[in-house]
């Protein structure tokens, strides 16, 4: 028998409470960690998924130029357009290695929304040179050709060479290539010529953005004045995106954060309380060990040692709980965040399991303080005659 | 007198209830020799179990002193009341006040846990056969009867070694005869060297004590 055994065995005294309260911390422990992982996971996916761009900056119609950006990187249309003046004036502008010209149009097959990029293929290879494609790149002239992302592919079971009734004329279209998995929105999108993108869908000499890469890193505010001085052109560059997402993320956050201190003060009252009853209830027998030996640090230490049991107990079970249900974690948060990137948002970093852990640590001593002092400064026989309340 | 394991001089004990001073112990002088039996007697409220208390070092007198083998125990630090409790005195509750998830044998080596002593398996089952526990070691309280759960109480405080057994009521919640047993086990320690103090109602059983001090409102009045 040692102090560690003892405090267990107490604890099973009352296997129901002892329960109930390890429950309640694990529900705060596994929304604990979900928050903190997803809050990783998101940053991690939505910088890497803006790097994976290849681009710098993106020049967009006069509007809402973030919520214009955001919707070009997730695959959106909007109701603006820029003309091949524009394209010509930003080209004109020192400084700019890649200015690529594109065309985005929606639409819709069973009810699900598809995204099809118009797109000049040299400059996208030079913007994304990690594409690599099964079959071939279409020519920027050609017409009645297309290429697909590989999930894309996979789920509607399309090959290279087959044939599509595509766009509003239903016009033949081959799919000549299948890009292999780039991890990103790519993946999901049809890319056709701009040019054929364009009579397909109606929208000659229309551009929905320009996309921009720079030739040196540090000129980009130079680059990105002088573009503005074109009108009808706005520009944001990826940096101003990631802040407006994580902005408009945040609100989402600090909901949920709220959400998480009202489990964990609730969480933390419920062990005070356990505790307290607890040590009221076996004050006579905290006298009696006092009586045969114990020293009030020996009873303040079974004290703290049967918190911890309970809070690390909780904690390991959150873990568990929050690491299987990482999945549904994700597709709650993704239903109520306004952007979310692709590939996987929680973020499993043993970091932030030493984070929990050390935060169940700091829950279990700061409840078990109280009634450790108060059991331990008292003496044997007021312990033996004495309720604490 | 053989030599004196505790002495006390002027040992006193008041407190308050409400307006009123309860003196639970007025001016006693008392010294117990080594190797003695000792009976206090008294009715409820006489100061018999505030007597053994303040000489267990359980609680703190509110005037008086106190030397347990030859030391001074008024004044010192907790610690050192600490190690005094674990080393010189065993204690014998009436309500027993034995762990309901440990077992007979986990109960008895309780002390030895916060002592930070090894763990003797032969010492705690010799302690358990004398106390003819050893079919007992690996039940608990609750299989027990009031006899055997007193025995228990005995073995905890006798698994340190200490000087003196100190017992409140030990038989208050036995029958005649458990109680007869209990009274025969106390001597047959006593006849092996230990010092016993033993509080108690019943006076039968108090006269099989080699010594018998009387109290009544708070003072000894016969010893």
């Amino acid at each position: 028998m040692n102090i560690f055994s003892l405090a267990a065995k107490n604890l099973m005294r009352r296997h129901v409470r002892t329960v109930l309260t390890v429950a309640g911390v694990a529900i705060a422990i596994a929304v604990l960690f979900s928050l903190l992982s997803f809050n990783a996971g998101y940053e991690r996916q939505l910088g890497g998924e803006l790097n994976s761009l290849g681009i710098h900056m993106l020049a967009v119609p006069k509007g809402c130029p973030y919520e214009a950006a955001s919707l070009i990187i997730h695959g959106g249309v909007i109701p603006k357009y820029l003309s091949y003046s524009d394209l010509e004036h930003v080209q004109k502008i020192d400084g700019i290695e890649v200015a690529s010209p594109m065309l985005l149009h929606q639409f819709f097959k069973d009810d699900k929304p598809h995204i099809v990029y118009g797109i000049n293929i040299e400059e996208q290879k030079a913007l994304k040179p990690w594409w690599k494609v099964e079959g071939r790149y279409f020519n920027d002239d050609e017409t009645g050709v297309m290429i697909v992302g590989r999930s894309l592919a996979d789920k509607e079971n399309l090959k290279v060479g087959q044939v599509l009734d595509f766009g509003p004329d239903k016009a033949p279209t081959t799919i000549v290539g299948i890009l292999e998995r780039t991890g990103n929105q790519d993946d999901e999108f049809h890319f056709l010529p701009l040019g054929a993108a364009q009579r397909v869908f109606g929208k000659e000499g229309q551009l929905t953005t320009i996309a921009i890469k720079v030739k040196d890193l540090s000129k980009i505010s130079d680059i990105s004045k002088k573009l503005e001085q074109i009108p009808d052109i706005q520009v944001v560059t990826m940096t101003q995106v990631m802040g407006t997402i994580m902005n408009l993320v945040g609100s989402a956050q600090a909901l949920l954060f709220s959400v998480i201190i009202i489990a964990l003060f609730i969480s933390a009252v419920g062990i005070i309380n356990t505790l307290i009853m607890s040590v009221n209830e076996r004050t006579r027998e905290f006298g009696m060990m006092k009586a045969v030996g114990a020293s009030g640090w020996d009873v303040s230490r079974l004290i703290v040692i049967e918190t911890l049991i309970i809070t690390l107990a909780g904690c390991a079970v959150g873990l568990l709980v929050a690491l299987v249900g990482s999945k549904l974690v994700e597709g709650f948060v993704r239903g109520v965040i306004p952007y979310s990137p692709g590939g996987e948002l929680i973020s499993i970093d043993p970091l932030l399991i030493l984070v929990c852990i050390g935060f169940a640590l700091a829950i279990g001593l700061l409840c078990s303080i109280y009634p450790a002092v108060r059991c331990a400064r008292l003496t044997p026989m007021e312990a033996m005659r004495s309720d604490l309340e | 007198m053989k030599d004196a394991i505790i002495s006390a001089r002027g040992l006193a004990r008041s407190y308050s209830r409400g307006s009123e001073q309860v003196h639970a112990l007025r001016a006693t002088d008392l010294s117990i020799g080594r190797g003695e039996f000792i009976s206090i007697v008294g009715p409820s409220g006489s100061g018999k179990s505030t007597l053994l208390h303040l000489l267990g070092l359980l609680e703190t007198p509110s005037a008086g002193s106190i030397s347990l083998g030859g030391r001074e125990m008024i004044g010192l630090k907790e610690r050192d009341l600490v190690k005094e409790r674990r080393g010189s005195i065993g204690f014998v509750f009436q309500q027993f006040l034995l762990l309901p998830t440990l077992t007979v044998e986990e109960n008895i080596e309780l002390p030895l846990l916060f002592s930070r002593k090894p763990v003797s398996k032969d010492r705690i089952a010799g302690i358990m056969e004398m106390l003819e526990l050893s079919h007992r070691a690996r039940h608990l309280p609750h299989q027990l009867s009031g006899g055997e759960m007193q025995r228990v109480s005995i073995g905890r405080a006798l698994v340190n070694e200490p000087r003196v057994i100190m017992a409140d009521e030990p038989t208050g919640n036995l029958d005649t005869a458990t109680a007869d047993k209990i009274y025969s086990l106390f001597k047959k320690l006593n006849q092996g060297g230990l010092s016993l103090i033993v509080v108690t109602h019943n006076m039968e059983l108090a006269g099989k004590a080699d010594r018998v001090i009387r109290l009544r409102d708070g003072r000894i009045i016969s010893d």
